[in-house]
């Protein structure tokens, strides 16, 4: 029963219950399988065959028994190749920006800190300018008033 | 005297050694039964033993094996079932 060509079941492990074709065999214990399992070394132990047969070369293509398996409505299993996802950061560097980021805030506090004594700089010239204002307006003011109190 | 509420056997006393010596008792809660095939009732392999907050926080491929009907029937069962259905289609 176990030939090049056979439909078995395989009934061991995660493919268990899938339709196999046996592709290749390898020595007395071993085969190779493919169809709706991932194509692999297999023990005859763990297949079942079954009374189909397709016809295919010794060490067919993937795609070969793919073609075969579709004209008898059969599944097949498709391998998808890895997505490269990206990995998480390593520790040391998310260290490496803490420091960073402390290091900035250190500068933010000093540039704040300037900033703030520019202000304290600023306002109190606007102090001084507002006052100077001030006053000269008063005296302006007191002298009209004094002149107008000594017009009358 | 302990506790009154652990003075009965729901929970299972653990003895610890203390660094200073001492034998401490250490009261915990005790382990759900081993899971069994439903076919032929035999010890499941690789269904961890543990209590349910524990298998809450384990990875869904830890708590059984990974292959059809992994955690609910043992292997030979398995194999039994889909020999006999392969026979019957053929």
């Amino acid at each position: 029963m176990i030939e090049i060509g056979r439909i078995c079941i395989k009934t061991a492990g995660r493919d268990a219950g899938r339709e196999a074709v046996i592709v290749d065999i390898l020595n007395d214990k071993y085969v190779l399988i493919d169809g709706n399992v991932r194509r692999r070394k297999c023990n005859i132990l763990h297949l079942e065959p079954t009374g189909k047969k397709i016809e295919i070369k010794k060490g067919a293509s993937h795609e070969e028994v793919k073609n075969q398996f579709k004209k008898l409505n059969l599944p097949v299993w498709e391998t998808k190749p890895k997505q490269k996802t990206e990995r998480p950061r390593k520790r040391k560097k998310k260290r490496e920006t803490k420091t960073t980021s402390k290091e900035s805030k250190k500068k933010e506090k000093e540039k704040e800190k300037e900033d703030k004594k520019e202000d304290k700089k600023e306002r109190k010239k606007e102090k001084q300018t507002n006052q100077e204002k001030d006053n000269k307006p008063q005296k302006a003011t007191k002298e009209t008033q004094e002149t107008k109190d000594n017009q009358p | 005297m302990p506790e009154p509420r652990l003075r009965s056997r729901s929970l299972r006393r653990v003895y610890v050694k203390t660094p200073g010596g001492r034998t401490a008792v250490h009261y915990k809660h005790r382990k759900p039964r081993v899971a069994r095939c439903g076919k032929c009732g035999a010890k499941l392999k690789g269904v961890p033993r543990e209590r349910p907050y524990k298998m809450r926080n384990m990875p869904k491929t830890k708590k059984r094996p990974e292959r059809p009907y992994g955690g609910v029937l043992c292997s030979k069962c398995m194999r039994e079932l889909f020999v006999s259905k392969a026979r019957l289609i053929s």
